[in-house]
């Protein structure tokens, strides 16, 4: 059973994006093929050189670029909302995957969940 | 002839804050009237506030932890509040209590609290997932 995580809020500002991550790493820890669909605001978790120390939260950069040897085999990102916000190639993590249709993207899975 | 399913309900959002335990609860008795399976309720995030043993709303409003309790127990269906959502915003059983030295305990039965593997389950088993969210 694969299942897609999307993620379509900003980091920081609820703790919803944060728990969809476990949820992500939780799948992949029973095996379960597993993927993240970053879009809208929810393409910040992917900039590089997060600083949340200024507002007392861990940095999400760090549990995310941890996703991979945790086994989650995706990260996918809206292209069209990370041209919005600004994020290149230069200013992005590594290893996301820019997708032009969601929607198709979507369809590649089993479940589809929203971050809450 | 209709095809009897299985469910795992996942509520995200909190009484009072959103409707999701409302809607949850009005799906729930539907799928039981329709004959359907469910599985197990999982909740995560601000969806664990309906576990709370200590929601008190006025005597004049619904009381959806307690409803949704009664309704679990009439049904004998299993329901978890994430480990992990739960003890971050102060909702924790006996165990825990003990475990974090803590004052209280305030878990309602018939509720139980462990791990995401829970919801991972459901998502294996179960042939429909379905969540309920607060406002986004």
């Amino acid at each position: 059973m694969s299942t897609l995580i999307v993620v379509d809020q900003a980091p920081y500002g609820s703790w919803a994006g944060r728990e969809a991550l476990d949820m992500t790493l939780s799948l992949a820890a029973f095996d379960q093929p597993a993927a993240l669909l970053f879009i809208g605001a929810g393409v910040n978790w992917l900039r590089q050189q997060q600083a949340p120390e200024g507002i007392g939260q861990k940095s999400l950069e760090k549990n995310l670029s941890a996703a991979p040897i945790f086994g989650v085999e995706t990260i996918m990102a809206s292209a069209s909302d990370c041209q919005r916000y600004g994020l290149t190639d230069a200013n992005t993590l590594a290893g996301v995957v820019t997708v032009d249709d969601t929607k198709a993207a979507m369809a590649g899975y089993e479940q589809v969940a929203f971050a809450g | 002839m209709s095809t009897t399913l299985s469910y795992t309900l996942v509520i995200t959002g909190a009484p009072w804050a959103s409707q999701a335990p409302q809607s949850a609860l009005a799906v729930a008795r539907e799928l039981i009237q329709a004959n359907h399976r469910i599985d197990r309720v999982f909740l995560y995030g601000e969806g664990i506030h309906l576990a709370s043993a200590l929601s008190t709303p006025p005597s004049d409003e619904r009381n959806w932890p307690r409803e949704w309790s009664e309704f679990l127990a009439e049904h004998s269906i299993p329901a978890v509040a994430c480990v992990a959502s739960a003890l971050r915003r102060g909702l924790v059983n006996d165990a825990e209590q003990a475990r974090y030295e803590l004052p209280a305990s305030n878990l309602r039965a018939p509720f139980e609290i462990a791990g995401l593997g829970e919801w991972v389950e459901g998502t294996m088993k179960s042939d429909r997932v379905l969540y309920f969210h607060g406002s986004i």
